[in-house]
């Protein structure tokens, strides 16, 4: 942990915070609109669908598919050591969309990662305070 | 009574900075700024000290404070490339509410300078917001720059609507044909770049992967680049020397700002401005004679040619097959060789204008700006612009007299 090198995540303590409480506990926490009960992400004050107030959050299955991928060629910092490397856009199970660095792929070879492929979330500790989620294909 | 804007302002000028491209004694955005600002003034005739309104992307009042004018009107609209025809979209309704009858839009900035001046120069506030969503849910997973976001986008295409990457490589090869009629083009030749002249498929399939499934033929130029366009009243167009490139129709339109809010990856925002601006015409694609068409990336070019209406869905790279859309091509499609062949200083919505505004005003061969085949007999241009990541867009309908 002490040699995580890449851009860690700076919790806003208004309105993300719980997200990063969540993900230190190891749970995926979302928000979910309790006027119109759909999620959205990222987190918000105000519901992006309805534009209710009235938002919750709630563990999630963290479960998703792969929405779209790409492989890094070129990158900066931490990231710089690991190219190449897959991230992702995830549909979360329970709706809406995450961002990834993807595990369990094979970078040297995107044509044997597939859109559709299950995935699941696992969390990495960058600091004691925040461990930031990755999602890795499971089938 | 609100009342159409159409045709009631027009390009009437349209000018580069003095020096374009890889600039190697470097330079600063605002030198750039002023130097596109003095060439259009002398080319239209129109006083700096006449601009009565002045746009650009977050700094329009530096300009023109630099300048000394007070303008009246003022847009500082910065939402990347596209800003520009957002700037014109702004000022089209000004001029038709009566609040003026002059405005530039200006752009100055050192995509390649910038290295050699340390990030100074720039005209821009630097760091972004620890806060924002992008920098809490995306920055942390590598992704550096537009090539590492686009990608994501032609991965989608591919899979949803069966294309390749030759499809979309075919779109680099005809953007370099045009390039190879434009002298001040980077990839004109051997002699403006090691690289430059014409390019083949494979060559683009060939190049280095930079974020899969773009490689680096995939992805616009980083150059330095300035420029400017005066649009004014029809009043004021009719009296000048230069002639003037009738603005029929505006939209723009944005779907997300970070592009984990993007909803379909293979769709843009470009078809909600493009409804809008064809129907300001009373025009629709099949009116249209010419392109000019963002192409940060080869996605981009591709994908939003199916949102102008341009090719049916998902067909967007065939536009650009079998010649159509290159040198005597039946659809002239980025004509100046495009931020592919170019020049791209990372906001490329000016080059847009500017070259839309030669081919319609008949100044697109002029031995600086085009060799012979470059003018096209096209006498109405579809113009989109994008900015952010696939996000936000301006489109313009544009017409010849
Ligand atoms: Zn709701």
């Amino acid at each position: 942990m002490a040699d995580y090198n890449k851009p860690i995540p700076d919790p806003d303590p208004y309105v993300t915070q719980p997200f990063w409480d969540g993900a230190k506990a190891g749970k995926l926490m979302l928000p979910r609109c309790t006027s119109c009960n759909r999620v959205h992400f990222y987190p918000r004050m105000i519901c992006p669908h309805c534009h209710s107030s009235s938002i919750e959050w709630f563990e999630a299955s963290g479960e998703g598919y792969v929405h779209t991928f790409a492989v890094q060629h070129r990158a900066f910092g931490g990231w710089a050591d690991e190219v190449p490397f897959v991230t992702a856009y995830i549909d979360l199970k329970e709706g809406d969309r995450m961002f990834t660095v993807l595990r369990g792929v094979d970078a040297q070879n995107p044509e044997t990662i597939k859109v559709g492929s299950k995935v699941k979330v696992e969390f990495e500790p960058a600091t004691d305070e925040v461990h930031i989620p990755f999602w890795r294909v499971v089938e | 009574m609100p009342s159409n804007p159409s045709m009631a302002g027009a390009l009437v000028g349209a000018a580069e900075s003095d020096e374009i491209g890889y600039i190697e004694a470097g330079k600063t955005s605002m030198m750039l700024h002023i130097e596109a600002i003095r060439n259009v003034a002398a080319q239209t005739g129109i006083k700096i000290s006449d601009i009565e309104g002045i746009a650009s992307p977050g700094n329009a009042n530096q300009i023109a404070e630099y300048l000394g004018i007070h303008p009246k009107w003022t847009d500082t609209t910065s939402v990347g490339g596209c800003s520009f025809q957002l700037h014109v979209h702004k000022a089209l309704a000004a001029i038709n509410s009566g609040i003026l009858d002059v405005a530039v839009v200006s752009h100055g900035e050192t995509g390649y300078s910038q290295r050699k001046n340390q990030g100074k120069g720039t005209g821009r506030a630097r760091g972004g917001d620890p806060w924002a969503p992008d920098a809490q849910f995306s920055a942390p997973y590598g992704v550096a720059g537009a090539p590492s976001n686009y990608s994501h986008a032609l991965t989608r295409h591919m899979h949803q609507w069966g294309s390749t990457k030759q499809d979309f490589a075919q779109i680099a090869v005809t953007t370099r044909d045009w390039a190879t009629l434009n002298p001040r083009a980077v990839m004109h030749s051997k002699e403006t770049h090691p690289n430059g002249g014409p390019i083949t498929i494979d060559d683009v399939l060939n190049s280095r992967v930079i974020s899969w499934p773009l490689n680096l033929l995939d992805c616009c130029l980083v150059t330095d680049h300035g420029g400017a366009v005066v649009v004014a009243s029809a009043e004021v167009a009719n009296s000048l020397a230069t002639k003037p490139v009738w603005i029929a129709g505006a939209g723009e339109n944005m779907s997300h700002a970070n592009m984990l809010e993007m909803g379909d990856f293979t769709a843009t925002s470009a078809k909600a401005s493009g409804e809008t601006a064809y129907r300001m015409a009373g025009m629709g694609p099949e009116d249209m004679e010419m392109a000019m068409i963002y192409d940060s990336f080869t996605v981009t070019a591709g994908i939003t040619a199916e949102m102008l209406g341009l090719t049916p869905r998902g067909e967007g790279p065939s536009l650009w097959a079998n010649g159509n859309a290159g040198p005597g091509g039946k659809f002239p499609v980025n004509t100046n060789g495009g931020g592919l062949s170019f020049s791209h200083s990372g906001m490329y919505g000016m080059m847009l204008l500017i070259e839309a505004y030669r081919q319609l005003s008949g100044t697109a061969e002029d031995a600086v700006h085009g060799l012979p085949g470059k003018q096209t007999d096209a006498k109405s241009c579809i113009l989109n612009g994008t900015g952010g990541s696939l996000s936000h867009t301006g489109t313009l309908v544009l017409v010849a007299d």
